[in-house]
C-alpha cells in the first residue's frame, strides 16, 4: 500500500504554517513514517533562490516545491510544505500532480496576524516598506475545499495538530496512533455490551 | 466465447449472515422457510466453512475482511489485555494491522460500498462507503464518508438490536430484530442506488444475536416462539432475495450468481451450559486472586501462571511478557504441554469438555503471532468456554440458548472457492474476480 503523501499548509505568513508543519512531522515520525518538509523560507534560500515575489516567481516557487514533494510521495515519503502558496490555480496544479494531498489550510484574520507579527513584516508592509506582501499589498486566494482547516486566531497549537492528525487518520493516510484508544465511557459501554452477549 | 466484444464490468455482492450455521441454513432452505436460498443452493455453490481460531465476529470477520490470518491482522479477539496491568482492552478498526479487501481493490480503483461490517469501529476513509458494526457505538463514527449520516438518521437506521432488554423480553427481541433487519434492508437499498460501486457488502448480525438468546425457538418445533422465530428467517431470506434480484437487474455477472456471495463468519450450536475457564484455571492451582470477587484478570495474585480470555484464550503468565509474569521462558512449553494434557483430559458428566487444543504456532502465523494466546482451546458442542472471572464454579447455567461453533460456519459462491474453506480464503476469491 502506497505511505507518501503531500500534507500542504497554506496560509498568511505568521499563520503557523511552519510551526504546525514541525509539529506534525514530529508525530509522523515517532508513527515510523519517513517525512521531509519544505518550509518556504528555507526552500528559496537554495532550490529557489533567486526567485522573487512576481506572481510569476511565486508560482515557479510553489511549481518547484510541488516538484519536489511529488518525488517524495512516490517514494513513500511525507511530504510537508509549508509555504503561503497564495494562488489557487499552482495549488490545485500541484494536487493533481501529486494525487495523494491533503491541503491544510491556515487560517488567521489579518487583525491577529498584525498583533503576532515576531518578524515585523506586518508593520513593515502597511508601511509600504515592503512591496508584494499577501495579504497586504499582494492577494491570497483561500482554499474552497481544504481537507483540513484550522483558525490559528481561535485555536493553539494542539488543538490545530490534533484536528490535522486526526484527519490524517481519518483519510488513512496514516494508521491510527498505536495508543488509540476508546474514552472511559466508551470502554464501559463496550464492556456492557459484550457481557450482554455473554463475551467477558 | 466473447470475441472482441467489450467485457461486463465485474461486480460483486456479498450478503453476511452473522453466526449462521452451515446445517441450520441447508435445513431451512430444505424446509421450505427460506425458498429465495433454497432456489439458490439448488444450483450448488454452498460448502460448509471454518470460522476463525477462537471463532468469534471480530477475530472471523477481520479474516475475513483482510483475507490473513489473526497472526498477521493481530485481532485475537474483543478483548485483550494490557501487557503491564492486565486490564482490559478493547480493539479498534485501528488495531487491524493490515489492509482491508476494500484498500487493495481501492488501489487497484475499485469502489465499495459495506454496511454494517462488524470491527470496523471509528469506520475510516475507504474507496467508497462504509458503515460500522458491532461494536460500533455513536452512528455519527460509524459512517464514512459524512455525507450518509443524515440519510441513515432519517431512515432510522439501527446500528444493533437491545441486547441488555433482550434478556428480559424475548418477545421484544424478536420486535427489535424485525426493525433492525428492516433498517439494513432501507440501508443497502439507499447504498446501491447511491453508491457507485463495485463491490456491495452487507452483513445481517441479527442472526447472532437471535441465536444466542432464541436458539432453542427455531430449533424446536414445540418452543412458544417457533413461529415468529421461523418468520425471521424468512425475512431474512426475503432479504437475501432482494439482494439477489437487485444484483442480477444490471446484468453484472456473466453467468448467474457469479460475484454473488452470501457467507457467516461462524456456526452456532444449542448452549448447555457456560464453561468458565479461569474458574477451572484456579480450581486446577493455575491461577489465584487478590480478591475474592475478582472483576478482571488484573486482580490476578502473584505467582498466577495462567489465565484465561473470552472466549478460549489462554495465556501463560511468562515473564517478560506480562507485568507479573513468573513462568520462566523456558518452562513455557513444559507448562503449556502440561496444561493441554489437563484439558484434554477434563471430563463433565461423563464427556470430555474440550475438542479440539490448538497451540499458538498451530492457530497462527505471520508477524504478529506472538501475540496471541499461548492455546486456543474449542469446547463441545452444548459447553461455552467463557473467559469470564465472576463465579468460582465452573459450571454454571446460563440464560443464553446458543453458542459459537468453529467448523460449521458456510460460504455459498459460484466463484471458484477451496473445497475446504476457511474464511480467510475468500478475500483473494473476490480480489481475483474483480480485478480480473
Amino acid at each position: 500500500m502506497a505511505k507518501g503523501f503531500t500534507l500542504w499548509f497554506t496560509g498568511l505568513s505568521g499563520a503557523g504554517k511552519s510551526t504546525l508543519a514541525q509539529r506534525v512531522r514530529d508525530i509522523l515520525l515517532e508513527r515510523g513514517l519517513k517525512v521531509e518538509v519544505l518550509d518556504g523560507d528555507v526552500v528559496r534560500q537554495n532550490l529557489s533562490k533567486g526567485l522573487g515575489f512576481s506572481k510569476e516567481d511565486r508560482d515557479t516557487n510553489i511549481r518547484r516545491i510541488g516538484f519536489v514533494c511529488n518525488l517524495l510521495t512516490r517514494n513513500d515519503v511525507v511530504a510537508i510544505a509549508a509555504a503561503i502558496s497564495p494562488y489557487r490555480a499552482i495549488r490545485d496544479e500541484n494536487r493533481k500532480l501529486i494525487g495523494r494531498f491533503v491541503e491544510v489550510y491556515c487560517k488567521c484574520d489579518l487583525d491577529t496576524l498584525k498583533e503576532r507579527d515576531p518578524k515585523g513584516l506586518y508593520e513593515k508592509a502597511l508601511k509600504g516598506e515592503i512591496k508584494n506582501f499577501t495579504g497586504v499589498s499582494d492577494p491570497y486566494e483561500p482554499p474552497e475545499h481544504p481537507e483540513v482547516m484550522v483558525d490559528t486566531a481561535a485555536e493553539d497549537v494542539d488543538t490545530s495538530v490534533a484536528k490535522i492528525i486526526a484527519a490524517l487518520e481519518e483519510m488513512n493516510y496514516i494508521p491510527a496512533a498505536a495508543g488509540g484508544e476508546y474514552s472511559a465511557d466508551e470502554e464501559e459501554t463496550i464492556k456492557r455490551r459484550l457481557q450482554d452477549l455473554g463475551y467477558i | 466465447m466473447r470475441l472482441f466484444g467489450r467485457r461486463k464490468k465485474r461486480r460483486a455482492c456479498v450478503v453476511g449472515l452473522d453466526g449462521v450455521p452451515f446445517g441450520l441454513l441447508k435445513r431451512l432452505a430444505g424446509e421450505g422457510v427460506m425458498p429465495r436460498t433454497a432456489a439458490l443452493l439448488r444450483g450448488g455453490g454452498l460448502r460448509q466453512m471454518r470460522a476463525s481460531l477462537p471463532p468469534i465476529s471480530s477475530v472471523s470477520w477481520s479474516c475475513f475482511m483482510t483475507g490473513a490470518n489473526p497472526g498477521e491482522h493481530g485481532i485475537f479477539g474483543f478483548t485483550e489485555v494490557e501487557p503491564d496491568t492486565y486490564r482490559l482492552r478493547f480493539p479498534m478498526f485501528g488495531d487491524l494491522a493490515v489492509p482491508t479487501l476494500w484498500d487493495r481493490l481501492g488501489e487497484a480503483g475499485k469502489r465499495c460500498a459495506v454496511i454494517n461490517q462488524p470491527s470496523t469501529y471509528p469506520a475510516r476513509r475507504m474507496p467508497g462507503a462504509l458503515v460500522s458494526g458491532f461494536v460500533a457505538l455513536d452512528l455519527e463514527k460509524s459512517v464514512w464518508p459524512k455525507e450518509h449520516l443524515r440519510p441513515l438518521e432519517q431512515m432510522g437506521y439501527r446500528i444493533d438490536v437491545d441486547t441488555r432488554a433482550a434478556r428480559e423480553n424475548l418477545d421484544g427481541l424478536l420486535d427489535d430484530l424485525f426493525a433492525t433487519l428492516e433498517t439494513r434492508r432501507r440501508a443497502a437499498a439507499y447504498f446501491w442506488e447511491r453508491e457507485r460501486w463495485d463491490y456491495f457488502q452487507v452483513v445481517v448480525t441479527g442472526t447472532d444475536r437471535f441465536q444466542h438468546f432464541l436458539w432453542r425457538a427455531v430449533e424446536q418445533a414445540d418452543d412458544p416462539r417457533h413461529d415468529r422465530a421461523l418468520g425471521y428467517y424468512q425475512a431474512v431470506d426475503k432479504f437475501i432475495g432482494e439482494m439477489w434480484d437487485r444484483f442480477h437487474q444490471g446484468a453484472a455477472a456473466d453467468h448467474e450468481g457469479e460475484g454473488f456471495l452470501m457467507l457467516s463468519d461462524h456456526g452456532f450450536c444449542e448452549l448447555r451450559q457456560e464453561v468458565r475457564l479461569n474458574a477451572w484455571l484456579r480450581e486446577q492451582g493455575y491461577l489465584d486472586y487478590e480478591t475474592e470477587e475478582p472483576k478482571s484478570v488484573a486482580e490476578m495474585a502473584e505467582g498466577t501462571r495462567a489465565f484465561a480470555l473470552d472466549p478460549g484464550r489462554i495465556y501463560l503468565n511468562v515473564k517478560g511478557r506480562f507485568g507479573k509474569g513468573c513462568v520462566e521462558p523456558e518452562a513455557a512449553p513444559a507448562l503449556r504441554e502440561e496444561l493441554a494434557a489437563r484439558l484434554t483430559e477434563w471430563s463433565h458428566e461423563g464427556e470430555p469438555v474440550v475438542s479440539h487444543i490448538f497451540t499458538r504456532e498451530e492457530a497462527f502465523h505471520g508477524p504478529r503471532t506472538e501475540l496471541g494466546p499461548d492455546l486456543v482451546v474449542l469446547s463441545r458442542p452444548g459447553l461455552d468456554l467463557k473467559g469470564t472471572t465472576r463465579g468460582k464454579e465452573v459450571f454454571a447455567d446460563t440464560h443464553f440458548q446458543g453458542m459459537h461453533t468453529w467448523d460449521d460456519a458456510f460460504v455459498w459462491s459460484r466463484l471458484p472457492v477451496p473445497d475446504q474453506p476457511e474464511i480467510s480464503d475468500l478475500a483473494a476469491v473476490i480480489e481475483e474476480w474483480l480485478r480480473a
